[in-house]
């Protein structure tokens, strides 16, 4: 077995660490919070589930505020929200998830929909409707960056997610105005 | 039933009765774990059941496997490399390989195959480890049950250069 297998195209990622690194932690995370959760209330009902989603959700957040401080340390400062969005969508998406959102929607009012074709914590999982109950479970950390990379950029905002048809999944963000 | 271990590099072509070109194919795939169960068995083209129900099936390759391994390492008249690869009969050949973590996979096919040993460990390394290891929602030593990795595997299987759905 060969973790070197890759495709030419992963080239300009040579200097960073491989990419199951996260991926096989990232899995043990959210098995982790389940788990710690079961023990403690038993069976996990739908306001337990909450909870885990929370506090993958926190995870993310803060690792995603810390992200974006590096990611924009050296970059102009940003013209508008938009301007934020689509570098959410196309320089941070490409760091953290090795590609760009594929399509980026929004009624100008503050609301966008991020939308992944082929998201990468997903496509392991299937390419259809198998295991869609158990998806949003891999998309809280996730939806957590988002807000988080946002909160650290001044945006507030709520971030939540929605998958129909694996590996494609939508993120929606909504800015919070103050 | 000839055993053959210490094989390296390709087979020699083998000759005799029942060997045409139009043959050629895959018979069926069997995966095991390191503790003896059948993680995945598929079938493509078996024109005969071995007449017991399959989880005697499963445990019969499995424990077989197990003694001829046995049974060549100790026989051997030389320092084992490999170990045991294949074997064949006058109508088709068993090919096995073990990963270094002891998953086993066993794959049947037609006579003209030669050493399948790689195409087993290519089904290991970009099949099993990118849909099953990589997939939180499969426990390792379970049944394989994602659809995902079956729709993989099949596809993988039919493109091979000796896969004809239509053997004789």
């Amino acid at each position: 077995m060969s973790l070197g297998d890759r495709q030419p195209e992963k080239k300009h990622l040579k200097d960073m660490a491989d990419e199951v690194l996260f991926d096989f932690l990232h899995m043990e995370m959210v098995s982790h919070v389940y788990k710690e959760q079961r023990s403690s209330k038993g069976e996990l009902d739908s306001k337990d589930r909450a909870v885990c989603v929370s506090i993958l959700e926190g995870m993310g957040f803060r690792v995603g505020q810390g992200l974006i401080e590096r990611m924009t340390r050296d970059s102009p400062s940003f013209k508008d929200e938009l301007d934020m969005m689509k570098f959410i969508c196309k320089d941070f998406w490409t760091q953290v998830f090795r590609k760009q959102i594929d399509n980026l929607r929004t009624n100008h009012q503050g609301t966008y929909v991020l939308q992944d074709n082929k998201f990468v914590l997903l496509t392991q999982l299937s390419s259809g409707k198998q295991y869609l109950e158990e998806a949003p479970k891999y998309l809280a950390y996730s939806c957590g960056l988002v807000r988080g990379a946002l909160s650290n950029l001044g945006l507030e905002s709520v971030v939540t997610a929605e998958v129909s048809l694996m590996p494609s999944c939508k993120f929606q963000v909504v800015i919070q105005k103050l | 039933m000839r055993s053959a271990d210490l094989q390296r590099g390709p087979d020699r072509a083998s000759s005799g009765v029942g060997t045409r070109k139009c043959e050629m194919t895959v018979h069926n795939l069997y995966i095991f774990d390191r503790n003896g169960a059948c993680l995945h068995y598929s079938e493509w083209n078996r024109k005969k059941q071995a007449g017991i129900s399959k989880q005697e099936e499963f445990k019969l390759m499995y424990g077989m496997l197990f003694s001829i391994r046995s049974f060549v390492s100790k026989m051997s008249p030389l320092d084992m490399r490999e170990g045991f690869q294949c074997f064949q009969t006058s109508r088709y050949k068993l090919h096995f390989y073990e990963t270094p973590t002891g998953l086993k996979f066993i794959m049947n096919t037609d006579l003209s195959v030669p050493n399948a040993r790689e195409t087993l460990h290519q089904i290991y390394s970009t099949l099993y480890v990118d849909y099953i290891v990589k997939n939180p929602l499969c426990s390792l030593g379970d049944p394989l049950q994602s659809d995902l990795f079956s729709a993989r595997l099949d596809t993988f299987i039919k493109n091979l250069p000796y896969f004809n759905p239509r053997a004789a």
